[in-house]
């Protein structure tokens, strides 16, 4: 079942085309990644979908249908630049934007004193949110966006301006969400923190998708044709590879066009070479990223 | 509807948590009871003007006061005058040497040509320019009034006042009477008033949304409100605080004024019956809505508050034009073309029909007519401010000036 489906939204600001014909469809119960570098159309995308700015062309299904006042009430969004009322105390601004999200006072409450207190935050909770430190303010706002227990949960860069303590929270927090049914989207470009906790991606790039899919479908296809392999051995010439790249304590073998890696993996087992380690390369996805964002493509 | 509940509830309990709040509320008044605690004390019989000069410029001096007579002119000193009050010298050297002795305040050297000149002098010690229309000057004024119409006292009543006209209009009334200054000054006055109240509540908007924007809490609010519930529940929550906190504070004068030892009565030519403080009310609510939605939209657009206050000139600006014009048009011609049109016209109705109605003789539609266009206006004005919300975000970190504001609120 569909839980969020964008079709073909166009979104420009003056001259400049934000959001230029991009289409993906996220699945009920999905943890799924929407990437691409500063700029590229990211946050507009969300804000189409969250009907803050309207597609000047282009659909967007949510929840089974368009955005209405009440489906407001099951979306959990927590912006790339935070925002929470300043001058208050902590756990009135969460009273209120809770209460905005249709929770009575006493849920409220009780909700928020359980979180706060996983966060560490439940001493601070009658402080001004402007005497908190930068990373508090962050797992408040984390909080915020989860009080209401959102079926869909839309986090813009939730790890940035946490220490690696606190990004561990918020990953388990996450997964625990995706675990409880909760469907996910993950809008970042940290690279490896997508590759760990996503199933599915789309990439944008100058308002446009240049990748949607299953990741490691999408690794594949950029895996190219070459192995990756560790040895304590000299390597010998090797029928079918072109070139030898040497890594980190590894040898890239680049393959000529119809090797197949079973092949060379034969060859090396047949010239005794004592094999510690041999996998088809895989590309990381910051490597993808790269690649598709510097206009390479997938490698031949 | 509970969602703008909601607001209005966090703009109410955001507004009074505050201590500058409760400072401004009860500092202003507190100031107040100050100055006229130690006003009543000094005099609780004197006038609040009389009052309040004394404060400023110390005791009124009660000694008698000379006069040197050149021109045989005061024959007698009426009755009305309290006896003791003036001291008779015959020439200026032996009322010098009184003054220098303390036995008078000052002197006056009425000179032998005064018939012919209508020129006194005034020799008093000190500088004293707050005292020249003291009760001592009026008297002597008296003097002279009466000695100059031989001695009648009625005659010199006549003479200082010769008209006074019973009159029975059957017309609508063109200007209100010059001859009384409270009631000629009643326009101006409810002007500047209802300029202070609405553009005074309507900042507070303006204020409001810039700190939401600056602390970037608008994009998380846009994901559980509609911009009209938030700018509904912003104007009104403001709206209660600002008419709340002008009604404590005209309250709390009140009582002031009355504790103080002074009282507060409206001359019986000025009639403010019960229909103008609802035609107030009213005015004042719709007026409040559109300035308040303008300067919402300003704060919204705009990067910080001090860039949208450069424009909020601009924006106050129809509401400033009554009051440039009050001493010309609404204090002359309150029911004259150009004060019907501004009283008409939606931007400047709710300070000019207020100067209009203090004034009288407002044909009965133009209030309702005013009042039905202006709510026209609010309620266009709210929905097109309610779509720059929207784009607020898109436009936020752009330079700004009044052209992109007006730009944005036609919705390009």
């Amino acid at each position: 079942m569909t839980a969020v489906e964008l079709s073909h939204i166009s979104k420009s600001f003056g001259p400049v085309k934000a959001v230029d014909d991009v289409s993906f469809s996220i699945e009920k119960g999905e943890l799924f990644g929407l990437l691409g570098p500063n700029g590229a159309g990211k946050t507009t995308s969300l804000r189409v979908m969250l009907d803050i700015f309207k597609p000047e062309s282009g659909s967007v299904d949510l929840l089974g249908g368009p955005m209405t006042e009440a489906k407001k009430d099951r979306i959990g969004y927590m912006p790339e630049e935070r925002g929470l009322y300043q001058d208050i105390p902590l756990d009135r601004c969460l009273a209120y934007l809770g209460s905005l999200k249709g929770l009575s006072p006493a849920e409220v409450r009780k909700r928020s004193d359980v979180y706060l207190e996983r966060f560490d935050l439940a001493a601070f909770k009658t402080k001004k949110v402007k005497e908190l430190s930068k990373g508090m303010q962050q797992k408040a706002q984390v909080i915020a966006t989860l009080l209401h227990q959102p079926e869909l949960l839309i986090v813009d860069e939730p790890f940035g301006g946490l220490d690696p303590v606190n990004t561990q929270m918020v990953k388990d927090l996450l997964l625990e969400q995706h675990q409880q049914g909760v469907t996910i989207i993950l809008c970042s470009h940290q690279m490896h923190q997508v590759e760990e906790l996503c199933d599915r991606i789309v990439l944008i790039d100058h308002g446009k998708v240049m990748l949607y899919g299953v990741l490691e479908d999408i690794r594949r296809q950029f895996s190219g044709h070459s192995v990756t392999v560790r040895t304590g051995d000299k390597l010998p010439a090797l029928e079918g590879v072109e070139r030898v790249e040497p890594g980190n304590g590894t040898l890239k073998l680049h393959l000529s066009p119809g090797t197949l890696p079973q092949q060379v993996l034969r060859s090396l087992v047949a010239q005794n070479i004592a094999l510690e380690q041999f996998e088809i390369s895989m590309p990381t996805l910051d490597e993808i990223f790269i690649r598709v964002v510097q206009g390479k493509g997938v490698e031949a | 509807m509970k969602k703008i509940l909601l607001v209005l509830k966090n703009e109410l309990i955001t507004l009074i948590s505050r201590p500058s709040f409760w400072l401004a509320l009860v500092g202003l008044p507190l100031v107040g009871a100050l100055i006229f605690a130690g006003v009543g004390a000094i005099n609780k019989n004197a006038s609040a003007s009389q009052a309040i000069s004394q404060v400023v410029s110390g005791p009124q001096d009660m000694r008698p006061e000379g006069y040197v007579d050149l021109s045989g002119l005061i024959r007698q000193i009426p009755e009305s005058v309290p006896a003791g009050s003036f001291v008779a010298y015959p020439d200026e050297s032996s009322a010098r040497q009184a003054l220098a002795a303390g036995e008078i305040s000052a002197f006056y050297i009425v000179p032998a040509d005064y018939l012919q000149t209508g020129k006194i002098t005034s020799i008093r010690p000190d500088l004293n320019p707050l005292s020249t229309s003291s009760a001592q000057s009026t008297l002597f004024t008296w003097v002279l009034q009466v000695n100059l119409v031989g001695g009648n006292w009625v005659f010199a009543n006549l003479v200082n006042g010769p008209l006074k006209v019973d009159e029975t209009s059957l017309a609508v009334a063109t200007a209100p009477d010059e001859n009384n200054p409270l009631a000629y000054w009643t326009p101006y006055i409810i002007t500047i008033i209802f300029y202070m109240l609405i553009v005074g509540s309507a900042s507070l908007l303006l204020s409001n949304i810039s700190k939401e924007k600056e602390n970037r809490v608008m994009e998380v609010l846009l994901t559980s409100v509609t911009p009209p519930q938030l700018l509904t529940g912003k104007i009104l929550g403001l709206g209660i605080i600002g008419l709340g906190q002008t009604l404590f504070w005209f309250g709390t004068s009140y009582i002031l004024l009355n504790l103080s030892g002074q009282t507060f009565h409206l001359p019986a030519d000025i009639h403010l019956p019960i229909s103008f403080l609802l035609w107030g009310l009213l005015f004042f609510v719709l007026g409040y809505a559109v300035y308040a939605s303008l300067m919402a939209g300003l704060g919204a657009l705009a990067p910080n508050l001090r860039e949208a206050s450069q424009a909020t000139f601009i924006i106050t600006l129809p509401l400033m034009v009554p009051l440039f014009l009050s001493s010309s048009v609404f204090m002359q011609a309150p029911n004259g073309g150009i004060a019907v049109f501004l009283s008409l016209f939606p931007l400047s109705a709710p300070v000019a029909m207020m100067a209009r109605l203090s004034a009288g003789g407002v044909a009965w539609w133009q209030p309702w007519l005013a009042a039905a266009l202006l709510a026209g206006t609010a309620v266009l004005i709210v929905r097109l401010v309610s779509g720059m919300f929207r784009a607020q975000t898109l436009l936020s970190g752009q330079a700004f000036n009044i052209k992109v504001y007006f730009r944005a609120l036609v919705g390009r």
